[in-house]
């Protein structure tokens, strides 16, 4: 699932180093753009449907974050 | 009652007085009168569409916070549901939800629309009829615009919308309420605040904290020096050359659109700083509405320093249940078809974007020039994301290098430069006049303004214009301080007391002597409490 992810990060914004940023949204390092762009992306791959009430700054702050939501919605 | 007046002090003053001496438990309470105390003395003719506001959402909260805490029951009785009934009946609850959120939100926007835009959608509807033949005289109300009605409305629904969302429970107190919409620091200009935010801060009582206290009284002094040392002092160029600006060309324009950002900042962020230093009086924090704006090296990232309460609201409540809605995933697919891949991709989001900054400007006022001043921001922001990969092989076959300094600083002017030329459309006194204003501005080419003495045309003597220039540069250092993470209170608080003492006496002689006072000048008043 890594993987996947990081393949869609990594498209999506190469300049970012993901493996160690911890602050993505907080920091401001993903914009609103991005985080749109992002949910398309993994609601596509992974056949969820991450809503409005998701998008919080916590879920979306570190790859590791990411991967807990995705589970989460998986399940 | 505005922020600067001798009677918003006093009641500044006994707030605090009586905040401390209530018990923990009941400090709310005295935050509520003074509260209640402000808009008698300010708005009290037009005090019951808040209240009714405060009804309404108090009401819708409480009905979905119930739906929330059935369907959470329900599912606990029901384990063994399947994950289709489970979605089944999660649609159902949430189809008896959204209509309650629905009656919530019409009942409060309801208000604001009619109140701020029917006069002029009721002209303009007339205007077009009249075109076509149909005679008639438009019907007008003469109702008064209720305080800070732009900015409560905006905080009230927030809470019964993350309610909807569950990220809330209800209050069920009416009154707690009714101070989280009424908060009297923040009732006229914001800072729009959230209930996970500001609610507790406002229930539980604070026990007083020295530290905290003069913090509060330093950046309400500060913002008391942005505003009344540089706001009012730019509003005499601004106004001239806004107000007789066919008399004007070329770079006088330009600087005209530039001061106006400044006055506008140094006026805005000036009264956030005062209405922040006020609840930190109370240990009451308040969200932070600015960033340093003018060092955003896009347009873009101004957005999410410049008035950041009412972006992220535009974001959450619109930009992203927009973006991520079935209607426009749908159009996503069918315009990746139409437009490949990229802009395909882009084309929904770009509408959702267009659709909140068009929100963002009619939000201002209720004139044409304010949906340009939205749409301007949208179309610069959608326009440098399309032609991203454009500009990236432009710079590499210059050879540009844009890991250093100079590019940084050319970034941060030219997004100065074009936030500059959309305030254009919202100060202006028109739309005409902001378009007539902008064939001037490129209509002839006179550098030579800012050298042969034209400054000191536009209203300012030599002196104030020193002055101005002494504040904009500590502005401009304490920014940078900032920038590089120095909090500059903390850092003042670790010096020997006398020079602590010294900073701040001199800071108020500075504002004493220099601060805009007079006829001229509208201390008093604040460019977006017209909002």
């Amino acid at each position: 699932m890594k993987e996947q992810l990081m393949k869609i990060l990594n498209e999506l914004r190469p300049d970012v180093d993901f493996e160690n940023e911890t602050a993505l949204v907080t920091d401001g390092i993903l914009d609103s753009f991005d985080i749109v762009s992002l949910v398309g992306e993994i609601n596509a791959e992974f056949d969820i449907t991450v809503g409005v009430d998701e998008l919080e700054p916590e879920n979306f702050d570190t790859v590791a974050a990411m991967l807990d939501l995705i589970a989460d919605l998986a399940d | 009652m505005t922020l600067i007046s001798v009677e918003f002090a006093l009641l500044w003053v006994i707030t605090a007085i009586l905040y401390y001496i209530f018990p923990l438990k009941y400090r709310w309470t005295v935050l509520l009168a003074s509260s209640g105390v402000y808009y008698f003395f300010s708005g009290l003719k037009t005090g019951y569409f808040m209240l009714i506001s405060i009804a309404v959402i108090w009401f819708v909260a409480l009905v979905l916070d119930k739906y929330n805490e059935n369907h959470k029951q329900y599912l606990k009785e029901h384990a063994d549901l399947t994950r289709d009934e489970k979605k089944a009946l999660k649609a159902k609850v949430q189809k008896k939800k959204r209509l309650v959120l629905t009656c919530g939100l019409v009942l409060c926007f309801g208000m604001l629309v009619f109140l701020k835009y029917f006069n002029f959608l009721s002209d303009q509807t007339f205007s077009i009829l009249r075109l076509i033949g149909v005679e008639g005289k438009a019907p007008k109300h003469d109702l008064a615009f209720p305080l800070g009605i732009s900015f409560y409305t905006l905080q009230a629904t927030s809470y019964i919308i993350d309610v909807y969302r569950g990220k809330l429970r209800a209050e069920k107190n009416v009154a707690k309420v009714a101070l989280f919409v009424s908060f009297f620091p923040q009732i006229v200009q914001g800072p729009i605040g959230r209930f996970g935010h500001l609610a507790h801060q406002l229930y539980e009582g604070h026990r007083f904290n020295f530290t905290q206290f003069k913090y509060g009284l330093q950046l309400f002094l500060w913002g008391l020096i942005k505003k009344l040392t540089l706001a009012e002092y730019m509003g005499v160029i601004a106004n001239e050359i806004f107000n007789n600006y066919t008399e004007y060309k070329g770079f006088e324009i330009l600087l005209g659109a530039m001061v106006y950002g400044v006055q506008v900042y140094a006026d805005f962020s000036g009264g956030m700083d005062m209405v922040r230093g006020v609840a930190q009086v109370f240990g009451i924090e308040m969200a932070v509405n600015f960033e340093r704006p003018y060092f955003a090296k896009s347009v873009s990232e101004f957005w999410r320093r410049w008035h950041i309460t009412l972006g992220a609201w535009m974001k959450d409540y619109v930009f992203y249940p927009l973006s991520l809605s079935k209607a426009f995933s749908t159009m996503g697919k069918k315009t990746r078809k139409v437009f490949g891949a990229y802009i395909g991709k882009m084309l929904p989001t770009f509408l959702a974007s267009f659709i909140a900054f068009f929100l963002v400007g009619v939000w201002h006022g209720s004139s044409y020039k304010y949906v340009v001043y939205g749409l301007w921001n949208s179309i610069i922001i959608s326009g440098s994301i399309l032609l991203e990969p454009v500009y990236k092989k432009m710079l590499e076959k210059l050879k540009i290098n844009t890991d250093c300094f100079s590019w940084q600083l050319f970034q941060i002017f030219r997004t100065f430069i074009l936030v500059s030329i959309g305030r254009i459309f919202s100060r202006a006194t028109s739309l005409t006049a902001s378009i007539e204003m902008l064939k001037n501005m490129f209509s002839e080419f006179n550098p030579w303004i800012f050298t042969d003495g034209t400054l000191y045309t536009f209203g300012l003597q030599p002196r104030q214009m020193f002055m101005v220039f002494i504040v904009i540069l500590t502005l401009v250092v304490v920014s940078i301080m900032q920038e590089k993470g120095m909090k500059i209170r903390e850092t003042l608080d670790k010096q020997n007391m006398i020079f602590q003492w010294l900073v701040v006496i001199g800071a108020i002689v500075f504002v004493l002597i220099y601060g805009a006072y007079g006829t001229e000048f509208s201390a008093a008043s604040f460019v977006y409490q017209q909002f």
